[in-house]
Order: C-alpha cells, then structure tokens, then sequence
C-alpha cells in the first residue's frame, strides 16, 4: 500500500531519516518505535505529504506521493497534539475536517455520525471539545481522523497522556479499524501497545531502521533470554537461560525452590540488545 | 471555493465563540465612538456650538467699558462670564479656563484720549498650558478693542470730539511744546477736510449711500476680511460621532486583525494548521480562508458601526457609495496587516503582545486614538506611515469631508497597496515558519 524508498531527510547537519525503505501492506498495522528523536515524526510527516524527502521515494499504491491532493484525500491523519478546535463540538470539529476532505450533504452527516459513534462520543456530540477530559478529546482527535474512511491511518502518539480506560478504548478503536479493512500506520514509545497491536514493527533510532518484522521475530531475532526469577530458601534468584523450564527443573531438584517467575523478552529488550540504551530513558 | 468557505465559516464560528474577542471587534469600538463623540460634543451635541468660555472682569464701570463687554459678548466663539478678579484669576489659575479678560479702571478714560498717547489698556491673563486657546482669546479681544477705534474714525462727529479735547487738551498744559501743538492742529484740520471731501464724493463703485448722516463708513477702512460663501459643499462634521465613529470603526477593525492573527499562530502553535496541511486543502486556501475571514468580520464589524452611527447618533455619510469604497479598502488593508501581524511572534503570547503593540502604534500615530488635527505638527508629518491614517481618512473623506472619487483615489490605493504588500510578505514568512 505504500512504499518508502531510500528516503533521506536532513535538518542541516542533522540527519533525521537516513536511507530509509520500507512497505507496509495493506490491512495490517505497522508501527514505528522508536525513542523521542529517533525520526519518526520526521518519517510521518513525509508520509503525511507535510515534508518532502531530500532523497528517495515514497509512493502510495504506486499511484503518486502523499504531497498530491489526491493521495491525501485517503490518508487520515491523528497528530500527536491535539489538533481539534476548544470552541467547537465535537460535531463541528468532526465535520469540518470530514468537509476538507470533500464530504458532503447526507455523506457528510452519515460519516460524522460514524466517526463519534466509533469513538464513543454520539451522546457528547453537541458540547464544546473544551469540556472534554484529555482521553475524550484524544478520541475526538481520532475521530477528526477517520470521519472521511481513509484507506491509510496514520496515528502519531494517539494515547499519550490518556488515562487507562480511555487508552484502552482507542486501542480498541484501532483494532475495529483493522477489521473493517483501515491500513494503520502506529507511532509510539510505549512497546506494550506496540505488541498488542501491531502485526509488524519498524525499530528505528538516528534515523536509521533497526529491524522490522512480526513481534515474534523481532523477540526471536533480537530479545535475548527469558529471565527466571527463583525464590530459594537462600534468596532471590535471577536465572538468563534459553530453557527456563530445563533451568525450573533443576532448582527443583535441588529442593530449595519456593517460588518463581518467568519473564520473556519484550521489546524494551529488543530496541536494548539494538541500540544499548532502553526506550523509556529516551 | 467550497473548501474556502468551509475554513472561512469555521474562523468566523470562532469568532463569535470568542466573548472576548468578539467584545474588542464589536463593542467595544461602539462604545469607543460613542463615548468619545459625546465627550467631544459636549451636552448639546453640536459639534460646532463649542465656545470658548472667558471670565470677564469689568473694574472700570463707564459706557466704554460696558460697550466693550457688550462687543466681547458678540463674538461667537466666545462665552462671557462675568465675575471678579479674585474668581476670574482663580478660574484660570485651576485650569477651568483658558484665559481670562479684565478691564481695569482708566479704561473709558483712556477711549477719549487716542491721541493723547494714553493706551486703552485690557488685561488678560492665560492658563500657560493652553496657548492656542488663550491666544486665540486674545486674538478676539485685540479685534474688538482695534473696533472701536476703527468707529472712532468711521464717526466724523467723534473723531472731531477727540480731536477737539486733543487739542484743549494740549493747549491747557502750560508745558505744551508749540510746535507739536501747531503740527497736531495742521494734521487735525487736514483730516476734517479730507473727511469732509469723502462725505461730498462718493467712492469709486458705490452703489448706496446709505451710511448715516455724519458718518463715513468707507471712508476708515484699511482692513476688509471678506467671508466667502461655498456652494451647498460643507466642510466640517456634522457632529462630534462623525470623527469619533471612524475611529471607532478602526478600532474595530484592528481588534479583528489581532484577534486573526493570534488565531493565525495558535493555530501553528497547536497543531491544527498541521494537520489541515494534511487534508487536501491547498495552502493558499489556508490562509486564503483566515483573510477571508478577516475580511467578512471587519465588514461586518464597519457595517455594524455605520449602523449605529447612522441610527444612534444621525450620523448621515455624503456618499453611500464613496463609504462602501472607503469600508472594502480599510478592511482589505487590515486583512493584509493580519497575516503580517501572524507572524511576529512565536507564541499566542508573544505574537498578542507584539501585535497589539504595532497597532497601537500604528493608531497611536495614525490618529486612531486621538484625531491628528489636535496632534502635534511632527506626528502629523510621520501619521503618512500609518494605514489608519489613511484609513480614517478615506472613511471621514465619505461621512463628511464629502471627497471627490479622485481626492479618495490616494488614500484608496494605499489600502489596498498595504493589504497587499502586507499579505504577500506575511504569507511568505508565514509559510518560512511553517515549514521549520
């Protein structure tokens, strides 16, 4: 569905996105992880059409770029701020961004009433975005995004400073999109939503992709160890094996064991064994 | 057109869910105009009844004195109270009054002996922080008293008395230098055959001769101010809210293009022109909709304005189709100047402050606070810089200067030309910033 190709983007003598290709396909969720600075927004925007690469193609469909308005009118976007209008409701907002996109009389008012049936919305529909909480103005942004049924998604830190249940609901809202056939585009840092939800994974740092592949492969090519947390008559024991039931046997048969826990590897794991440095300190 | 319209109708939207935005685009320029117009017009409204009030101390008590009071009180321009020294200098002395005229005792002694060397002496004293008031009171004075003596030789029978006791005069003083009393009496004689020669003659190109017996009013008259009488042409406001309505309407009209701008840049600041950059709005619709928006608003805001001065405070423009001239170049200049004013400042905050500083600055000199003629010279001289100047002008060249198309021409074209040029550059630095 679409296609990066060696695409090159400098801010001076910074390079934010360096030769970077790849495709995501169609239906499947793709997320980019990566650390603050890593260029992932660099790498957005220019899927957005917002930035032109320095180097290198990007092709949607194999139709055209993401800069001509006619490539833009299937892509939706959800930025990481909170681009609705305070002053609004969340109707207006929803339909003057749905009307941008070219949607019209009975269309129009259908797809709005879609867009915040999806994210929960319907029965705030009237009242001004500024007395939302941050999770419903978060869901707001969403819908703002999908009102117009882009065939690409792109959402740009789309939980970030949203309590659990409202998280939890947007996840949920993206996971609904999948099914009805949206290609998903998910930038985040926070590797638990990456892996609940992404069918592959792009790491990048400094620019550059790190890996890409399922979370299965990634964790099999890139995780390390399990850890097995052993409780012993003589303490706490902390065992990085490949066979942690092999390992769970052994201290068995030693007699000494109490409790245990297994811990597999993730993708904090995963971006550390890629780069040495863990996401969240970023 | 219809992405235009769909971006211009969500700014106004804002707008008007903006109180307080909409409380400086509106009201408050209503009640700007009406407040200073009042101020201005005084209790009767009339912009032109205005005088200048003068305490007036009459000391002396004779025929003259009360004469001149009495010619004093015919000017127009003044309003005669008359009072005591004590109160007149006190007036004058707390700033309630410009200045004040005294006629000390001598006065009508002092009438009766022009030739004598004796001055008819008037006091006056002025409130040093108001020179041109004072001067003009003075003016006025110094006209009234250079009448009489104009009467004097215009009334051959006083001229003759004057002459007479001149004459006696001298003659009772035993140091009376001879030859001046005999040069006096030769001049004296020779002015009452001239005089006597004028009332047997009449003047070249006089129609009547309907001067009083005894008199000859052409015969003393160095001096004539003719009055011109215009055409149907007025000149002046009508009132007091034809100055203070302009200016109101500009005030109107800066608030909407600092309300614009800031919006401009919360907008940058906030991530919403971001992702309408994502839609397949074009650009130029981008901030083609925000000027747009700009412009809808400040008509609507002069529309409202003119309304209320038409209505309110009968305010009647010479030319309807001058004024919608005069409107749609103001509010093309300001929509100019809001995209301009949008890329001051980096944040809601500092892009406000800034702006509101330029503007201010801007009506500050433009005589968009004050009206420049009360200005002085040098801000008169640098008001050519500001687009309000030139906007007042073009609105006040429709409402009352009563301009000619060619007259509104230049201050025409330097709105547009400033709306232009200010949109052209602000979208391109606009669009600088943007892309950082």
């Amino acid at each position: 569905m679409l296609h990066l190709s060696h695409v090159l983007k400098r801010y001076g003598a910074l390079c934010a996105v360096d030769d970077l290709s790849l495709t995501i396909r169609r239906g499947e969720i793709f997320g980019l992880l990566g650390p603050n600075g890593a260029g992932k927004s660099t790498t957005v925007n220019m899927i957005c059409g917002l930035l032109a690469p320095d180097a290198g193609e990007i092709r949607f469909n194999g139709e055209g770029a993401p800069s001509d308005a006619a490539i833009r009118r299937r892509i939706g976007v959800a930025p990481q701020e909170l681009a609705i209008y305070l002053e609004l409701s969340a109707e207006e907002n929803v339909r003057f961004f749905a009307r941008l996109y070219g949607l019209r009389g009975a269309a129009l008012a259908e797809a709005t009433t879609a867009a915040l049936r999806t994210v929960g919305l319907s029965d705030r529909r009237r009242e001004r975005a500024r007395t939302f909480s941050g999770g419903m103005k978060r869901r707001l942004n969403l819908a703002a995004a999908i009102a117009h049924r882009p065939e690409l998604l792109i959402l740009d830190e789309p939980t970030v400073g949203v309590d659990p249940q409202s998280r939890n609901a947007i996840l949920e809202n993206v996971l609904d999109l999948r099914r009805a056939g949206c290609t998903v585009i998910y930038t985040t840092h926070y590797m638990e939503e990456a892996q609940r939800l992404c069918d592959r994974i792009a790491i990048i740092d400094r620019g550059r992709l790190l890996a890409l592949g399922t979370v299965d492969e990634l964790l099999r090519a890139h995780g390390g160890r399990s850890r097995l947390i052993a409780g012993t008559d003589g303490g706490e024991h902390v065992v990085e094996t490949d066979d942690p039931l092999a390992e769970l046997a052994r201290l068995r048969a030693a007699g000494r064991l109490r409790d245990f826990r297994v811990q597999g590897p993730d993708l904090e794991s995963v971006f550390l064994h890629l780069t040495g440095r863990t996401l969240r300190d970023e | 057109m219809s992405t235009l319209w769909t971006l211009t109708a969500k700014d106004l939207r804002l707008l008007v869910r903006d109180r307080a935005g909409l409380f400086f685009s509106v009201f408050f320029p209503v009640l700007y105009a009406v407040f200073f117009g009042t101020v201005f017009s005084g209790a009767a409204g009339d912009y032109k009844a205005r005088r200048i009030g003068i305490p007036f101390v009459d000391e002396d008590r004779t025929p003259a004195s009360a004469a001149f009071l009495r010619a004093v009180t015919g000017e127009g321009q003044l309003q005669v109270e008359v009072t005591d020294r004590a109160a007149a200098l006190d007036l004058v002395r707390h700033g309630r009054r410009a200045a004040a005229v005294l006629i000390p005792p001598g006065f009508g002694e002092a009438r009766k002996k022009l030739f004598r060397g004796v001055p008819t002496t008037v006091q006056i004293a002025a409130d040093p922080s108001r020179p041109a008031e004072a001067e003009m009171v003075k003016g006025l004075v110094i006209r009234r008293l250079y009448g009489g003596i104009q009467e004097i030789f215009t009334d051959r029978a006083l001229l003759r008395q004057q002459m007479d006791d001149t004459l006696a005069a001298l003659s009772a003083e035993p140091e009376a230098n001879p030859v001046r009393v005999a040069a006096l009496t030769a001049m004296f004689e020779a002015v009452d055959r001239f005089m006597r020669t004028l009332d047997a003659t009449p003047a070249l190109g006089a129609t009547s001769t309907s001067a009083p017996a005894g008199t000859n009013a052409r015969a003393f008259e160095p001096v004539r101010i003719e009055p011109i009488e215009l055409e149907s042409r007025r000149i002046g406001p009508k009132n007091f809210y034809a100055v203070s309505f302009p200016q109101g309407i500009i005030w109107g009209v800066m608030s909407c293009a600092a309300t614009f701008g800031i919006s401009l840049v919360v907008e940058r600041t906030g991530g919403t022109l971001r992702r309408l950059r994502t839609t397949p709005a074009p650009r130029a619709a981008l901030l083609g909709g925000k000027a747009a928006a700009c412009l809808l608003s400040t008509l609507c805001v002069c529309a409202l304005l003119l309304g209320v001065a038409r209505f309110g405070f009968g305010v009647r423009p010479i030319s309807l189709g001058g004024l919608a001239v005069a409107v749609a170049c103001v509010c093309v200049a300001f929509a100019g100047i809001m995209m301009l004013l949008s890329v001051l400042g980096r944040t809601e905050q500092s892009a406000g402050g800034i702006g509101w500083a330029v503007l201010l600055v801007m009506s500050m000199i433009g005589g968009g606070m004050v009206p420049l003629f009360i200005m002085p010279g040098w801000i008169q001289a640098i008001s050519v810089a500001s687009p309000v100047r030139w906007a007042i002008l073009a609105l006040e060249g429709a409402i009352w200067r009563d301009f000619s198309a060619s007259e509104m021409l230049l201050p025409c074209t330097i709105l547009i030309a400033t709306g232009v040029a200010c949109f052209v550059v602000g979208a391109r630095l606009f669009a600088r910033l943007d892309s950082r």
